[in-house]
C-alpha cells in the first residue's frame, strides 16, 4: 500500500495575500488617521499644492516627459508587432501566433529576450562611447516627442520653433548611429555609421525644405499652431495644398527612419546589421526601440503637417460640445467612468430587487452591475467620445499616424534596397530642387492670392 | 633587422593583436605575388572580409573586398570552406553508392548532381535506359529546374534588401520538394537517378500533386515579377551592372543562363542532346546585355520554357519499364567516360575513369557554379559593396557544389 | 510607350496589399500534420510484431547498403547476452567509451561491454594463416575459432574483420547464422521431457530414448562436462497433440524422435564429428 506523506493543510495563497492586505491597511489608515488629526498631512497637502501650483509649467513637463517615455515603450511595441503580423501577412505567412491573442504579445517576448540576453562589448571597443551610443539615438528620438501634438491641448510643450526643435532634435539620433560605429571597433559598423551620418545630412535638407511651405501657409513654426491652421474639414488639409511638399516629406522622411528602401545603415545583406552589429542585449534593444519610436514620429509629423493632425477630416456635426481644458478632461473621464457605471448600476438594481424581494440587495447589485455596467461604460465613453475633444483628437490622430505606420511596413515588405549611391544622387539631384520649386510656387501663390 | 611594431597594413601581423582580428589579412607571409599586391593597402584603403558567414553568400564563399570608402579596389574570393572531399569518398565507393555522394553537391538542383555521374556511369557500361526512364529524368530535372530558378528569383531580390519574394519562391519550391517526394521519396536529397534508369515509376500521388501545380505554375514566380522585373529600384539597382562582354564571358569558360545573358546561346540541352531533349520543342532563351538584369530576366524566362517542357514530357510519355535489367554489382570495362547536362547553373558534367573493378578509379565533377564564381573578380572592381550581393546572386552559385 | 516614374513600385505595392487579403498558407505543424507521401523514405522505421517485439534481426544489411554510412547500428542482442555494433568508425560506441574513459581517468565499468574483453589472438592469427586469409573460407575460419576458443568472442570477430577485410557485419551474420557457431561462452541447458499419458501417446517415450542415448545421461541427470541436464516437465494437459519437450524452459513445437538429437547437438555445441557427440568419439 502507497503512503503518500502529508504536508500539513496549506493556507490558500489568496488568503494569505488577504491577510498581509488586511494588515497593511490597518496601519496605513491608522497613519492616516493620526496625520489628519494631528494636522500634518493637511499641512503636506496645502504646502504641496501651493508648489505645485506655483511651479505648474514645470510640473506639467515633468508629468509629460514622463507620459511621453512611457508611451514610447507601448509604441514600439505595437509597430513591432505590426512589422512582424503585416509583413507576415503580405508573404502569405500567418506570423506570430503563439504568444497571447493572435500573437500580439510576441513583440514584449522580444522585448523580455533582449532585457534578459547578455550585455556585450567587444574587445578593441571604446566602452564608453560604445555604451553611450544607444542611450543618445533613445534620447533624441524620445526628445523630439515633446513637441508633437497629440490632441487638443495634449502636447508636451507648445514651443513657438517647434518644428524647428523636432527637427534639430530629431538630428541627434544620428549622433548616436555615428558614435556606435565608431565605437563598435568593426567595419560593417563603421561602414553602417558612416552611412547613416551621410544619409541623414543629406535628406535633413529636402526634409527641412520640404515643409517651409507649410510653414509659410501656417505663418507659424508651432506645430500646435499648423494644425490649428488646418482646422475644417480634410480640403483644408495642407496635402491637398502641398501635394508635392508631401510626397518630398515622405520619401526624406523614410530615410531619415532609416526604413526600407533607404535602410543603408543597417542593410543586412550588405553590412550585416550595420551600427548595430556589435550590439547585443538591452544596448540593442535601445536601438531597436529608438528605430520604432522615430517611424511614430514621422509618422506623427507627417499627419500634424499635412493631415490636420488631431482635427476629424469632417466638421463635426453635434451640436453638444464642452471645451474643457485637459486637466479637466482627465479629472471628468475618471470620475465618469468610476461613478456612473456604479450609480447606475445601483440605481437599476433596485427595481429588481423591488421586483424580487427574495433576492438578496448584494445579488440584485451583482446582477445591475452585470446587465448594466457594460451599458453605462458604453454609455460614457461615447458621451465622451463626442464631447470630449481630447479624446476624439488622439483618436483621429492614432488612425492618421497609424495608416502611415502600416504605409512604413508596407514598404517594407515590398520594396528592394537602394544603393548609396543613388540614395545621396536621389537627395541632392531630384528631391532638393524639387523642394525648392515647391517653395518658390508656394511663396508666389501666396503673394498672388494673399497679398 | 629591426623589429617593428605590426601596423594594419603589414600583412605578417600577428593573429592576435586587435587590429588582425578584424582584418582579413592572413597571418602569414604573402605566398606570391599577387597576395602581396592584394594585401598591401594603399592610401585611404581598408579590407573587408565578407563571409564565409554573412547573410548574403550564398552559404559560405568568402569575399575579401579591398575598398575605397564604398568603391571596391580589389577583390579576392576565398573558397573551400564546404569542402567534403566528395570525389574521393566516390572513387572509394561502388558505382551505385558514389551516386549517393553526389547528391548534396549542389543542393537546390540535387537531380542534376546525379544524373551526370549516372549518364557517364552509363556510357561506362554502353548501357541503353528505357525511354520512359528517360522521359521521367526530364520531367524531374525540368521540375527542378524551375524550382531552382524561382529559389534564384528570390534570393536575388533578398541579397538586394527585398523581403518577401524569397518566401513566394519557398512556397513554389515547397509545393515541388513535396511533389517530388512523392516520385522520388525525398525532399532534398532525391537519390532518384539510378545507373539504367530511375528509382521509382510516376504514381498516383505525383501525378495528383502535379495536375494541381501544373493548373497554375509559375504563379509565384510571376508574383515575384511583378514585384521585381518593372520595379524602379531594382531596375536601377542591376541594369548596366556587372556587364560581361561575349569574348569575356566565353573566356571566362561562363556556362549556363550566365552565358547565354550575354548573347551565346549556348544550351548544353541544344548544343551536345542528351537524353530525351532532341524530341522536344522550346527554346534556348538568350539576351544581349550580359548584364545582372539580363541575367535575371534570362531565369525568369527559362522558368516559363522549362515548363513548356514538363507539358511536353507529360503529354509524350511511354509506357515501359523504367529500369534497363542490370546486375546489382556492375563492373564496367576499363575505360573512361564523360557525360554534360545543362544544370540550372550551366554546364554540370561528370568523368568518370573505371578500372574494370566495382569502384570508379577516377571521379571528377565539373561544377558551373565553380567557373561561373570565377566572373566576380572580373566584374566588381569599381563597384561598389552593395554591387557585390547583387552581383553574385545574379551568378547563382551554389557553393556546396563550388566547393565539391 | 513613355516610362510613367514609380508604376513599378505601384505595381508592387498593390500586390502585396492585395495579398495581405489572401488566405495563407502556413502549416500550423503540431497542430496540423502535412501529408507526407506513401513513397516518401525520409524516416527510418524499425517494424515491430504484432506482439509488440521489434522485428529488426540485426543483420547489418541496412548498415552495410547505406553508401554514406549513415546508419549506425548498436546494441545488445534479443537475448541481452552480447553487444554488436557496426557503423562507420567515428561513430563505435566503445570507441566513444574508451575516449571518455580516457578523459575521465577512471574506469567505469558497463557489463556491455565485456564481450570487448581483448583476446589472445595468437592461436587465431595462426588458424588465419593457415587458411591464407581467404574471406571465401569464413566458415571454416569460424569453426576453427570456435575449436579454439569454445565460442566466438567478439574480439576475433574484429580480429578476423581486421585482418581478412570482411566487414564485420558479414563475418558476424555469417556466424550468427549457422546454429552450430555460438557467439557466448559455453553454457548448460535444459532439456525437459514430458512423461504424462497423452505424451507418451504422441511419442515422448521414443524422444525420451534418443535424447538419453545422444547425451549420454538418464533422464534426471546432467552430462560430465555440465553442459547439459535432462529433467522430467510437465505438459499440464495442454500439449496440443504432440510430445511437450521444452529446451531452456521454452517449449520447443514439431520435435519428433527422428530430429530430437538435434537438440542435444545444438546444447552440447559442435564437438562432434559425422553426427557422433564429440565425446565419445
Amino acid at each position: 500500500m502507497n503512503v503518500v506523506p502529508r504536508s500539513a493543510p496549506r493556507i490558500p495563497a489568496l488568503w494569505l495575500l488577504l491577510f498581509a492586505l488586511g494588515g497593511l491597511g490597518t496601519l496605513v489608515l491608522l497613519v492616516l488617521i493620526v496625520g489628519i488629526l494631528s494636522g500634518v498631512i493637511p499641512a503636506i497637502v496645502i504646502w504641496l499644492g501651493g508648489v505645485i501650483l506655483a511651479n505648474i509649467a514645470i510640473v506639467r513637463f515633468i508629468v509629460a516627459a514622463t507620459a511621453i517615455l512611457l508611451f514610447t515603450i507601448p509604441t514600439a511595441f505595437v509597430i513591432i508587432f505590426m512589422e512582424l503580423k503585416v509583413i507576415a501577412f503580405m508573404n502569405l505567412r500567418i506570423g506570430p501566433n503563439r504568444v497571447g491573442p493572435w500573437g500580439a504579445l510576441a513583440s514584449v517576448v522580444h522585448g523580455l529576450k533582449v532585457l534578459s540576453k547578455e550585455d556585450f562589448t567587444p574587445t578593441g571597443a571604446d566602452p564608453t562611447v560604445f555604451t553611450l551610443a544607444p542611450v543618445a539615438t533613445f534620447v533624441g528620438s524620445v526628445m523630439a516627442f515633446m513637441v508633437l501634438p497629440f490632441g487638443p491641448g495634449l502636447f508636451g510643450v507648445d514651443l513657438n520653433v517647434g518644428l524647428l526643435y523636432f527637427f534639430a532634435v530629431g538630428g541627434l539620433g544620428v549622433v548616436g548611429l555615428l558614435m556606435a560605429g565608431w565605437a563598435s571597433f568593426n567595419k560593417y559598423s563603421l561602414l553602417g555609421g558612416l552611412r547613416s551620418a551621410a544619409q541623414m545630412v543629406s535628406y535633413e535638407i529636402p526634409l527641412t525644405l520640404s515643409v517651409v511651405g507649410v510653414i509659410m501657409l501656417a505663418g507659424t513654426l508651432s506645430l500646435n499652431g499648423i494644425v490649428q491652421a488646418q482646422s475644417g474639414s480634410f480640403l483644408d488639409w495642407f496635402v491637398v495644398r502641398q501635394p508635392l511638399a508631401f510626397l518630398i516629406f515622405f520619401i526624406a522622411a523614410t530615410a531619415e527612419a532609416n526604413r526600407t528602401p533607404f535602410d543603408l545603415t543597417e542593410a543586412d545583406s550588405e553590412i550585416v546589421a550595420g551600427f548595430a552589429t556589435e550590439y547585443s542585449g538591452m544596448r540593442f534593444g535601445f536601438f531597436f526601440f529608438a528605430e520604432y519610436v522615430n517611424v511614430f514620429l514621422l509618422s506623427g509629423l507627417a499627419v500634424v503637417l499635412f493631415f490636420g493632425g488631431w482635427t476629424s477630416p469632417i466638421p463635426w456635426p453635434w451640436p453638444i460640445h464642452f471645451a474643457l481644458s485637459p486637466l479637466e478632461s482627465l479629472i471628468a473621464i475618471l470620475v465618469l467612468l468610476i461613478v456612473v457605471p456604479v450609480v447606475a448600476s445601483f440605481l437599476l438594481a433596485i427595481p429588481i430587487w423591488v421586483i424580487r424581494t427574495r433576492l438578496s440587495f448584494a445579488r440584485a447589485f451583482a446582477m445591475g452591475m452585470l446587465l448594466f455596467g457594460p451599458l453605462a461604460t458604453a454609455a460614457v465613453l461615447i458621451y465622451l467620445v463626442i464631447n470630449l475633444d481630447a479624446l476624439l483628437g488622439i483618436i483621429w490622430f492614432f488612425a492618421k499616424a497609424y495608416v502611415f505606420v502600416f504605409t512604413f511596413v508596407w514598404m517594407r515588405a515590398t520594396l528592394p534596397r537602394v544603393r548609396i549611391d543613388q540614395l545621396m544622387g536621389l537627395a541632392w539631384k531630384w528631391l532638393l530642387p524639387a523642394s525648392l520649386v515647391n517653395l518658390f510656387i508656394t511663396a508666389l501663390a501666396i503673394l498672388v492670392v494673399h497679398p | 633587422m629591426a623589429v617593428q611594431s605590426p601596423s594594419l597594413d603589414d600583412p605578417r601581423v600577428l593573429v592576435d593583436t586587435p587590429a588582425a582580428i578584424v582584418d582579413a589579412i592572413p597571418p602569414y607571409a604573402p605566398r606570391s605575388e599577387r597576395e602581396a599586391e592584394f594585401y598591401a593597402l594603399g592610401d585611404g584603403q581598408m579590407l573587408l572580409n565578407i563571409g564565409p558567414h554573412h547573410p548574403a553568400t550564398h552559404g559560405v564563399l568568402r569575399i575579401v573586398l579591398k575598398i575605397e570608402g564604398e568603391r571596391i579596389v580589389d577583390l579576392d574570393p576565398v573558397l573551400g570552406y564546404l569542402h567534403r572531399g566528395v570525389e574521393k569518398l566516390a572513387e572509394n565507393a561502388d558505382y551505385h553508392h558514389s551516386i549517393a555522394y553526389t547528391d548534396p553537391l549542389e543542393y537546390v538542383s540535387s537531380l542534376f548532381n546525379e544524373l551526370a555521374p549516372v549518364m557517364a556511369f552509363e556510357r561506362l557500361l554502353d548501357l541503353r535506359v528505357p525511354r520512359r526512364a528517360e522521359y521521367l529524368r526530364v520531367l524531374s530535372c525540368e521540375l527542378l529546374r524551375v524550382s531552382s530558378h524561382i529559389l534564384f528569383m528570390g534570393f536575388m531580390a533578398l541579397d538586394m534588401g527585398g523581403l518577401t519574394p524569397i518566401l513566394y519562391s519557398f512556397i513554389e519550391r515547397d509545393e515541388m520538394v513535396d511533389m517530388l517526394a512523392a516520385l522520388t521519396g525525398q525532399r532534398m536529397l532525391f537519390n532518384y537517378m539510378r545507373i539504367g534508369g530511375v528509382n521509382g515509376d510516376l504514381n498516383h500521388e505525383f501525378l495528383s500533386r502535379l495536375g494541381d501545380w501544373m493548373s497554375r505554375a509559375g504563379r509565384q514566380a510571376e508574383a515575384i515579377s511583378t514585384l521585381l522585373n518593372e520595379n524602379e529600384i531594382f531596375v536601377k539597382r542591376t541594369r548596366g551592372l556587372g556587364a560581361i562582354s561575349r569574348g569575356q564571358a566565353l573566356n571566362l569558360g561562363l556556362t549556363g543562363p550566365n552565358l547565354r545573358a550575354c548573347g551565346v546561346p549556348f544550351d548544353v540541352r541544344r548544343a551536345h542532346p542528351y537524353s530525351v531533349y532532341p524530341e522536344l520543342d522550346f527554346d534556348v532563351v538568350t539576351a544581349d546585355e550580359g548584364d545582372t538584369y539580363a541575367r535575371y530576366l534570362v531565369r525568369v524566362e527559362e522558368i516559363k520554357q522549362s515548363i513548356r517542357i514538363i507539358d511536353q514530357v507529360l503529354h509524350e510519355m511511354p509506357d515501359g519499364p523504367v529500369m534497363a535489367r542490370i546486375p546489382r554489382r556492375i563492373t564496367p570495362p576499363p575505360g573512361r567516360a564523360w557525360a554534360a547536362i545543362e544544370s540550372p547553373r550551366g554546364q554540370y558534367g561528370c568523368y568518370a575513369m573505371s578500372d574494370g573493378t566495382d569502384q570508379p578509379y577516377r571521379f571528377r565533377i565539373h561544377d558551373p557554379s565553380f567557373v561561373n564564381l570565377q566572373a566576380l573578380v572580373p566584374i566588381l572592381p569599381g563597384c561598389l559593396i552593395a554591387d557585390t550581393m547583387a552581383v553574385n546572386a545574379s551568378l547563382d552559385p551554389i557553393m556546396g557544389g563550388v566547393d565539391k | 510607350m513613355i516610362p510613367v516614374p514609380g508604376k513599378g513600385i505601384a505595381k508592387g505595392m498593390a500586390l502585396t496589399l492585395r495579398r495581405f487579403f489572401e488566405p495563407k498558407v502556413t502549416v500550423q505543424y503540431p497542430e496540423q500534420a502535412p501529408h507526407i507521401a506513401p513513397r516518401h523514405r525520409g524516416r527510418l522505421e524499425l517494424l515491430y510484431d504484432e506482439w509488440g517485439a521489434l522485428k529488426c534481426e540485426t543483420c547489418f544489411q541496412c548498415a552495410m547498403a547505406c553508401p554514406i554510412e549513415c546508419i549506425d547500428m548498436g546494441g545488445t542482442d534479443t537475448r541481452d547476452r552480447f553487444h554488436v555494433h557496426w557503423g562507420p568508425p567515428e561513430q563505435y560506441a566503445e570507441r566513444r567509451e574508451e575516449q571518455a574513459l580516457r578523459r575521465s581517468g577512471r574506469p567505469v565499468p558497463d557489463p556491455a561491454f565485456r564481450s570487448f574483453d581483448p583476446a589472445d589472438t595468437s592461436r587465431l592469427d595462426a588458424l588465419l594463416d593457415a587458411e591464407d586469409y581467404d574471406p571465401q573460407r569464413l566458415l571454416p575460419i569460424l569453426e576453427g575459432t570456435q575449436e579454439i576458443y569454445g565460442y566466438i568472442p567478439v574480439a576475433a570477430i574484429k580480429h578476423i574483420s581486421n585482418a581478412t577485410g570482411i566487414w564485420y557485419a558479414e563475418v558476424y551474420g555469417t556466424a550468427s547464422f549457422y546454429e552450430h557457431l555460438h557467439l557466448e561462452p559455453p553454457t548448460s541447458h535444459t532439456i525437459g521431457i514430458c512423461r504424462c499419458p497423452a505424451c507418451s501417446l504422441f511419442g515422448s517415450g521414443t524422444i525420451r530414448t534418443v535424447v538419453e542415448q545422444a547425451a549420454g545421461v538418464a533422464l534426471g541427470g546432467t552430462t560430465p562436462d555440465g553442459t547439459l541436464s535432462l529433467e522430467p516437465s510437465d505438459c499440464h494437459g495442454e500439449n496440443g497433440g504432440e510430445p511437450w519437450v521444452t529446451f531452456d524452459g521454452i517449449r520447443r513445437a514439431g520435435v519428433t524422435a527422428s530430429n530430437a538429437a538435434l537438440l542435444v547437438r545444438a546444447a552440447t555445441g559442435a564437438r562432434e564429428v559425422g553426427g557422433m557427440p564429440a565425446g565419445q568419439a
